[in-house]
């Protein structure tokens, strides 16, 4: 992969008034990279969008997309993306056809090379069946796929795409997201969600903001490895044991909490046939032996056993809380008081 | 084509895709021809004139026709969100002002050609109820060309500055209003020198010297103003959303 930066942030500030929606946010994203632009509703995501595609002005920053300068050269930064704002808003009275030439005749593209690109955009969206009907007849995922196909129609070498599944059911969503795998094999994409599943799927990297500032930027391993321990669960058998009597889960809950650096402990809801508990422990440490020993010294049956890496939702849970509070009205400190009572409840536990 | 025309024609295409252009062009071809024959007894004039439709015209234009017309063009893009998606496409702003203006303008133009059925038919054919001076008709039709520019201009200032289309009505409703009475209001309220100004401020004193067959250049300057004004400021309205 060329590492040539497609994307370039540099301080960008933009200010409404008193309130500051994006603080000093800069990042990069190469060429040939599907980038997850990741934050909770209010953390600046739009915004940051909107000034790469020269909709609004920094207050302060530059950005840059494909080399040039948004504030330079707009027109220029314009041709060489493709954008799917939030909500795919697109004008109802058109038919997909008709909304699709538009896109092109702006882009000026002439007939011929419309069509050849229309044969693509259709086999790529899936809207052979509904290029004649009327936008304002689609269901809200078609017309995000011809959304999708406005942002193709000019083959731009950069996608910006801005939530491209909300609002969509689940069946649309995994849609979308093939789309954006298949359509990303060969151009640089940023995708603005808070949908973690559709990162993980689609994007090697992530960038996570945050109250307008950027709190997480890499791949998604190692945003995982920066946030918190290693996870582990384990299964018991509350019916049968190797040897004496079937645990009882407080025996189970005592004796995993003795095992040395496991940092939290819950239990987890499982049927009645078994004892099940998600530890943490140190992001370095591997517990797994310590457990199966424990299991095989104490009798007990382990269904299952498995170290998981922390998954990224929790992370971003990790990265983005006090906007979540901040938007509940509480103050962000607030947070780690939260944090520490969730602790302490699973202490007691 | 270039962005400007490709607006335009969708502008105006869109007009036709909702009931809009079908209900304005006919609801006034109905009323002017109520107005014209009934009201004002075109009958009983005894002379082939279409004065009176000029002077009927405007009122129905600036009151009711432009502010439905202009209502929608930047505040309905505004609303719905198509306006990011629009100002993303490599376009400038004035580009989009301009392709909304004109097809605004487009399908004014389109209802007064329409409303020449009633000369043609009555002067030219089937009926041939007199010799016309086509003269003063031509030159009326300018007026009112002119002044529909300078209408629809404010209306797309107006809707320019709002989300809502209800509010750009009844704002561009208001504005016209004041322009098309003010005669009205510098004859009967103001002292004799105001009155002469807001006379000459007001659209009526223009749109009689052309449809007495006079192109003023003055009033062609005039409501040529008032249009390049307006889109002037309509086009810093749009601009505006990245500064604020």
């Amino acid at each position: 992969m060329s590492t040539e930066v497609m994307i370039q942030a540099e301080g960008l500030t933009k200010e409404y008034g008193d309130y500051r929606a994006l603080d000093d946010v800069s990042f990069e994203v190469n060429k040939g990279e599907v980038v997850g632009f990741l934050g909770p509703n209010g953390a600046g995501k739009s915004t940051t969008m909107r000034i790469l595609t020269c909709y609004l002005a920094a207050t302060r920053g530059t950005a840059k997309v494909a080399g040039i300068d948004v504030f330079d050269d707009p027109l220029e930064v314009r041709r060489k993306i493709g954008y799917l704002p939030q909500r795919a808003p697109l004008y109802q009275d058109m038919s997909v056809w008709e909304y699709l030439k538009f896109a092109a005749d702006m882009r000026g593209l002439d007939d011929a090379t419309f069509r050849v690109r229309m044969k693509k955009i259709v086999e790529i969206c899936g809207l052979a069946q509904s290029l004649g009907k009327d936008i304002g007849t689609l269901s809200h995922g078609y017309r995000q796929r011809v959304g999708l196909g406005q942002a193709l129609v000019h083959d731009p070498p950069i996608l910006i795409l801005d939530e491209p599944t909300s609002d969509l059911d689940p069946n649309e969503k995994a849609e979308v997201v093939k789309y954006i795998k298949q359509i990303g094999k060969d151009r640089t994409i940023l995708l603005s969600t808070h949908n973690l599943g559709e990162v993980e799927q689609a994007c090697a990297r992530a960038i996570i903001v945050s109250k307008g500032r950027v709190v997480a930027d890499g791949g998604l391993d190692d945003i995982r490895a920066k946030s918190g321990g290693a996870r582990y669960i384990v299964v018991v058998d509350e019916k049968n044991a190797l040897s004496g009597k079937a645990p009882t889960e407080a025996e189970v809950e005592a004796a995993l909490k003795a095992v040395p650096r496991v940092q939290s402990l819950r239990d987890i809801p499982t049927d009645d046939r078994a004892h099940a508990f998600e530890l943490v422990g140190g992001r370095e440490d591997d517990l797994r032996a310590e457990l199966y020993k424990l299991c095989v010294e104490k009798g007990w049956i382990a269904l299952e056993l498995r170290r998981e890496a922390k998954a990224l939702e929790d992370v971003f849970r990790d990265l983005t809380r006090g906007d979540e509070l901040v938007s509940r009205g509480l103050a962000a400190e607030d947070a780690d008081e939260d944090e520490d009572d969730e602790e302490d409840e699973e202490s007691k536990d | 084509m270039p962005p400007t025309l490709t607006i335009a024609k969708r502008e105006l295409g869109s007009y036709f895709n909702s009931p809009i252009a079908y209900v304005v062009i006919c609801l006034t071809q109905l009323l002017l021809g109520v107005l014209f024959f009934f009201v004002r007894n075109f009958w009983q004039v005894d002379k082939a004139s279409l004065a009176s439709l000029f002077e009927l015209a405007p009122f129905g234009l600036c009151l009711l026709v432009i502010p439905v017309i202009t209502m929608r063009l930047i505040a309905e893009e505004k609303s719905s969100g198509t306006l990011e998606m629009l100002i993303t496409l490599p376009v400038r702003d004035w580009e989009v002002v301009l392709g909304k203006y004109l097809g605004a303008l487009g399908l004014v133009a389109i209802l007064l050609v329409s409303t020449l059925v009633y000369p043609l038919m009555m002067f030219v054919f089937p009926w041939k109820l007199g010799p016309i001076d086509f003269g003063p008709v031509w030159s009326g039709y300018l007026g009112l060309t002119l002044m529909s520019a300078a209408a629809v201009a404010v209306g797309l200032l107006v809707s320019a500055f709002t989300k809502s289309q209800v509010i750009a009505f009844f704002v561009t409703l208001v504005v016209n209003f004041f322009f098309v009475f003010m005669h009205w209001i510098g004859d009967h309220v103001a002292g004799p020198k105001l009155g002469l100004v807001l006379s000459y401020v007001g659209f009526q004193q223009h749109i009689a010297n052309f449809a007495r067959g006079l192109i003023d250049s003055r009033s062609v300057v005039y409501f040529a103003s008032i249009t390049v004004v307006s889109l002037m400021v309509a086009f810093r309205a749009l601009e505006s959303r990245k500064w604020r």
